[in-house]
């Protein structure tokens, strides 16, 4: 699903990212971790085609990032559902009209924007505050509806950036169950965290980065027979 | 259609910057209104006097058919004249008598005799009266009293004409002036608050377009809600515009009694307004559409890495 191919960053002379390579696959559950600096968000927006890789190749669903025209990068980008750490919800808008800004953006029929706004809702536990503005929720309310937004135009790839780095241990624990509630349904999903004892908890792939380099890689996640995913530690 | 809901629930939740917009523009439309009213005006009164009979040549008493008829053919073909017209001493008469029927007792004293045969006619351009008059006595069956056909005051009807289309042009230069500032202004209010709910929107407006929203997208809602600051400005300026002169109308009309400024039927009167209001929808098109552009675009700039 997404592949970085000796993708290498520059900022000036200051080097974000050297020599990173991996492979992550569809339905895999990945943790980037790292220290601030490290250079995670970096690779989310390579990913999205925010940056141009100095040098490398980044591919997604198949199709190189890099050779896309300036016209087709909307597209790119409305395929992977994107969390961040401050969530960024729209203010002047309802967590209903938070969603049907996605919907729109992505081009979804209206007719289909009420049965899709009560699903994820519903898989967020956010049902009963859809007509609230983003200042009458939680934190926590506040990263679920974020997700809801990201998940409500069905991507295959959900890539949260810090989505816990606002939150206390709780708030944490619940979206990250959130978040593997929804890798059980099939999708990828890609955390960026320093939460070390987040990740000790949630099994998954973890990609540890340190000054721009890939320093381990624990290796693909595959699923279990209950349809969990577990680690398959590289040697 | 979702950006224009979007544009107006953006009106909704920030109703003191639209009232300021929408006023803003109001006033200039309203001004717009009223001075496009008062350019129109001017130029019927205008035309009113110009299309009048303005210069009267008297004839001899013993002037023959012949004569007049040949001087009538020989006008007629100038082409600084039009509407020629002869006046004889039975038609002079009546007219008199005409004029005077409210003391019947003046048109009794009087015979076709004492009234000369005349010729009446227009001229295309004041600037050319001199010169006709100058020709016209020279004629044998002219009497030396060729002249304007009233005066008022001192002045004579040119010298009335030619200081009401000096007035008609001040008004249209001092109106497209004065129109020009407040469009300017309007624009100018405009832009700051455009720019201002853009600046306010900026994070809202990189996560969009993060999340992989379209320049278009992005800049519709903006578009949308300074169009409707435009089009709320020029049709609520018009309308009071056309409230004021409906009211003002039938004093206006009473006082300058035959002068007829405004058209007289009502299809023709709502025609004009209707003329007025289709150019101020596409002045205000114009200003809110450069407006919401310059302002996405200076904002954009700053939001762009």
């Amino acid at each position: 699903m997404v592949t970085f191919d000796h993708v290498k960053k520059l900022f000036g002379s200051v080097v974000a990212l050297s020599d990173v390579t991996f492979h992550i696959a569809p339905g895999e559950f990945v943790f980037f971790v790292g220290p601030s600096g490290a250079g995670k968000t970096t690779v989310m927006r390579l990913l999205i085609r925010e940056y141009l890789p100095s040098e490398g190749d980044i591919l997604f669903s198949g199709t190189s990032v890099l050779g896309l025209k300036q016209r087709d990068i909307p597209r790119l980008r409305s395929d992977i559902g994107l969390v961040f750490q401050d969530f960024q919800l729209f203010k002047e808008k309802t967590v209903r009209e938070n969603l049907e800004v996605m919907l729109a953006v992505k081009g979804v029929e209206q007719d289909e924007w009420q049965a899709r706004i009560e699903h994820v809702l519903g898989l967020v536990g956010l049902a009963d505050r859809v007509d609230q503005f983003p200042g009458q929720l939680s934190g926590g309310e506040s990263q679920r509806a974020a997700i809801a937004r990201a998940l409500v135009t069905g991507p295959e790839l959900i890539f949260a950036d810090e989505p816990t780095g606002n939150l206390d241990w709780d708030t944490a624990s619940g979206v990250m169950e959130l978040l593997k509630k929804i890798n059980d349904e099939g999708k990828t999903i890609i955390v960026t965290t320093h939460h070390k004892k987040l990740v000790d908890e949630y099994r998954g792939r973890v990609i540890t980065l340190e000054n721009g380099k890939v320093k381990s890689d624990t290796g693909k996640t595959k699923k279990s027979p209950s349809g969990k995913a577990t680690r398959d530690e590289k040697k | 259609m979702m950006h224009l809901k979007s544009s107006l629930r953006n009106i909704r939740r920030a109703p003191f910057q639209a009232v300021a917009a929408i006023s803003v523009l109001s006033l200039t439309f309203f001004v717009a209104t009223i001075l496009a009213i008062v350019v129109f005006a001017s130029n019927q009164l205008v035309r009113h006097f110009e299309t009048r009979p303005q210069v009267i040549a008297f004839l001899e008493p013993e002037a023959t058919v012949e004569q007049i008829d040949a001087l009538r053919e020989e006008l007629s073909r100038d082409s600084r004249i039009r509407n020629v017209t002869y006046v004889s001493k039975e038609e002079a008469l009546q007219i008199y008598r005409d004029l005077t029927s409210d003391n019947p007792l003046l048109g009794e004293l009087v015979s076709p005799s004492s009234f000369p045969a005349s010729i009446e006619f227009s001229l295309v351009d004041i600037e050319f009266a001199n010169n006709v008059i100058e020709e016209v006595r020279q004629d044998p069956i002219v009497d030396d009293k060729v002249g304007f056909t009233a005066t008022v005051g001192s002045e004579e009807p040119g010298d009335i004409i030619q200081r009401l289309r000096d007035i008609s042009f001040w008004t249209r230069v001092s109106g497209v002036v004065l129109i020009s500032v407040l469009a300017v202004n309007s624009f100018l209010v405009l832009l700051v608050i455009i720019g201002f709910r853009v600046t306010m929107k900026r994070e809202e407006i990189e996560s969009l377009i993060l999340m992989g929203a379209t320049p278009w997208f992005v800049r519709a809602p903006v578009i949308y809600e300074a169009i409707n600051y435009g089009v709320i400005g020029a049709i609520s300026g018009w309308l009071l515009g056309t409230v004021v002169l409906l009211y003002a109308t039938p004093s206006i009309n009473q006082y300058l009694g035959q002068f007829e400024i405004f058209p007289s039927d009502s299809i023709s009167f709502f025609s004009l307004l209707g003329v007025i209001l289709a150019g101020e929808l596409l002045a205000a098109l114009l200003i809110s559409l450069l407006g919401s552009f310059i302002a996405l675009s200076r904002s954009l700039k700053l939001t762009r890495k």
